[in-house]
């Protein structure tokens, strides 16, 4: 396929998510329940804090890190959990001290992320298809916080929910093609899980035991 | 790893005796054979995916020279570092010198099939490093100091005494009994050598040529851990895990999870292309990837088998196998059980001594229905042990004795001429009469004694189909 196919087939997927919003929302929920995820459907922008705090006064959360998405400032996650008792804190590298910066950044962010109670973010994409996330790990977004803590919350606004993977690999090959993909994705689908002692299905083996997404717009 | 393949009949043998295993067994079937069934239904296009996915393996596996090339450019583009490895020495010395360069105490590896072809943990335990497996499966086994039992559940075999047991002595004798707190037991274990890893080592489900990604499939979360917390990541690959575009991993994704496990997806699909980004918050600063041969360019050059380098280890073909649910996955004697093992395994670690493993299936075809990528599995085993018998171009590999190809020459010799078929059934049939008992012969003479060591032999009918034919056609001509 040239180079102008994929471009192409890219601006048609952007146009299917905004067309079909609405059903791929509702695809989205379905799905994400199956994969796992208790899934919480905001309705509007400004109910998308409450339903968080809900979730954390429920789980017992006193400690939080978010990412920067743009989506957590746009509802103001902070100030209401933060009037819910929760210690939330944004997770972005805050040192640039000379020399060896990374070394101790990944200790101070090791530890803040393997001791928190949650981590928050919102989703770069998510899949109907597979009830999937999508989070491309980046300055703001650690790939450690959705994985550390035990809980989860994902917070994911109609218009950025793709029909299946067939449609994300396009708009990835599309950042490559011009250059700009990201160092590593991850597709979240529900908690962690295992099944290797007797076949029992347990979570939270490595990351998050209970995983909420919350849908709004 | 030291392949175990002529003990297979002796291990097959204790395997369908053992209950506990026999149940552990059809556990893999009415789990993993069933949610396959149920996931394939539920696909829209399954049959249209799994054609796809063949026609990208085929393709790839044909040209697999240029897509390793531009797979290897397109990492080292990225910041990565590429090792062709030809042999599991070259791949160890490679892992271990790195290792040792950059100071490495503790390793976390994620699940890769081909480092248990390397026996890596070994060779970190010899250079005085510590390597912890961090799949809950393989963690276990490690544990135990055995090998995987299937591709996608390796401790499937263990009780959850037995876990109890691995998990207790690793935590200085605290003793949990349900699955729950086990798992939390060996997550506090884990998430210790997590934080305190210097690198790791990970397998790779695909690579993709023209982007330089490796993509890992997990549902534990331990391959994202092993891409973020370490500061070097190592990922191994056999080089027949590439695919050439990042358009081909929807198919290839689907395919693979749903027939492995049944799920829709896994719960983690990793995507690294690299090291982590300067302005990134967390990821690995080195990344290296190590792509293995080891006996796959003999697989490429031999037309009859090449075909084996499309599998994509989704564990379908053993979970199908009426074989691998009885003998289960020990007796393979190597690291990949079921059918897709009793081809690989021979062929790449020798089919004199593997001779038994292309024997141990019905050539029923339920692994070639089973697989997403359609391998035509039955026809290899066929292939392979017309190689065992006198076909296999290396006669050393050949295990035929002198007496076995014998006897078959005297039965081409007999069967090729209409007289000397007659002479030599009715020869059968008087020889064989008065060793027989009720019709059916329990014990026959060398050089032919195996046919009836572990079943009975019917006795040639007293008269031949042609004879009987004969008399009844002259009976009715009588008649008229």
């Amino acid at each position: 396929m040239s180079r102008e196919d994929v471009l192409d087939q890219a601006q048609r997927v952007r146009s299917v998510m905004a067309e079909r919003a609405g059903d791929l929302l509702e695809s989205l929920a379905e799905h994400a329940a199956i994969a796992g995820w208790i899934v919480h459907r905001a309705g509007t922008a400004e109910n998308v804090a409450d339903v968080a705090a809900a979730i954390c006064r429920n789980a017992g959360i006193k400690t939080a890190l978010r990412s920067t998405h743009s989506v957590l400032e746009q509802v103001k996650i902070d100030s209401s959990l933060h009037s819910g008792g929760v210690d939330i804190r944004v997770m972005e590298r805050l040192q640039a001290g000379p020399g060896n910066e990374v070394e101790t950044n990944r200790g101070v962010l090791r530890r803040a992320v393997f001791s928190a109670d949650a981590g928050i973010t919102g989703g770069d994409y998510a899949i109907a298809e597979t009830g999937t996330l999508v989070l491309h790990p980046r300055r703001g977004v650690s790939r450690l916080l959705s994985l550390a803590p035990p809980r989860h919350i994902a917070v994911v606004e109609r218009g950025t929910v793709l029909p299946s993977l067939d449609e994300l690999f396009v708009l990835e090959r599309e950042s490559m093609l011009r250059g700009a993909s990201a160092a590593s994705m991850n597709l979240i689908s529900g908690p962690s899980r295992t099944g290797d002692i007797e076949g029992t299905i347990v979570t939270g083996i490595h990351g998050p035991l209970e995983v909420h997404m919350i849908l709004f717009g | 790893m030291k392949p175990q393949t002529k003990e297979f009949r002796r291990v097959a043998a204790k395997t369908m005796v053992d209950p506990r295993l026999q149940k552990a067994l059809e556990g893999v079937y009415n789990g993993f054979y069933k949610g396959r069934i149920a996931a394939a239904e539920a696909t829209d296009r399954w049959e249209e995916q799994r054609e796809q996915g063949r026609a990208i393996k085929e393709h790839t596996i044909n040209h697999l020279d240029y897509y390793l090339e531009l797979l290897a450019d397109n990492v080292e583009k990225h910041g990565g570092r590429v090792f062709f490895a030809a042999d599991v020495d070259a791949a160890n010395k490679y892992v271990i010198d790195l290792a040792l360069s950059r100071s490495v105490k503790t390793v976390i590896k994620s699940k890769s099939m081909v480092s248990e072809e390397m026996g890596l943990n070994h060779v970190f335990e010899q250079n005085g490093i510590e390597s912890v497996e961090t799949d809950l499966g393989e963690y276990i086994i490690q544990l135990a100091g055995e090998t995987p039992y299937h591709l996608i559940a390796p401790a499937i075999h263990k009780s959850r005494d037995q876990v109890s047991d691995l998990l207790a002595a690793k935590a200085g004798g605290e003793r949990k009994e349900r699955a729950e707190d086990l798992t939390m037991q060996a997550r506090a274990q884990l998430r210790e050598a997590f934080q305190k890893a210097d690198m790791s080592v990970t397998g790779v489900n695909f690579a993709v040529a023209e982007s330089g990604s490796i993509v890992l499939v997990t549902n534990e979360g331990n391959g994202r851990m092993a891409t973020s917390a370490p500061r070097i990541h190592v990922a191994c690959m056999g080089m027949e895990k590439v695919v050439p575009s990042v358009q081909d991993l929807g198919t290839m994704l689907r395919i693979l999870i749903r027939s492995a496990t049944g799920q829709r997806i896994s719960s983690y699909v990793t995507m690294i292309n690299g090291p982590r980004a300067p302005e990134e918050e967390d990821g690995p600063e080195e990344f290296h990837l190590v792509i293995v041969d080891n006996g796959r360019s003999k697989l490429l050059a031999d037309p009859a088998l090449r075909e084996a380098l499309n599998c994509i280890r989704c564990g379908a073909c053993m979970n199908a196998c009426p074989v691998y649910r009885k003998v289960g996955g020990h007796s393979y004697g190597w690291v990949y059980p079921g059918p897709i093992g009793a081809i690989v395994t021979p062929a790449l670690t020798g089919l004199k001594q593997g001779k038994d493993l292309p024997y141990a299936s019905t050539l029923c075809g339920a692994c070639r229905e089973a697989c997403p990528v359609k391998i035509d599995l039955p026809r290899m085993l066929l292939e392979l042990r017309g190689q065992v018998t006198e076909g296999h171009p290396d006669p050393t590999q050949r295990s035929s004795s002198f007496a076995e190809r014998i006897v078959w020459k005297a039965w081409r010799f007999g069967m090729s001429s209409r007289g000397r078929f007659d002479l030599g059934a009715r020869a059968a049939r008087a020889v064989l009469k008065p060793l027989s008992v009720g019709g059916w012969l329990r014990r026959s003479p060398p050089p032919v004694s195996g046919w009836t060591s572990s079943r009975d032999f019917p006795l040639p009918a007293s008269e031949s189909f042609r004879a009987k034919f004969k008399r009844r056609q002259s009976k009715r001509a009588g008649k008229k």
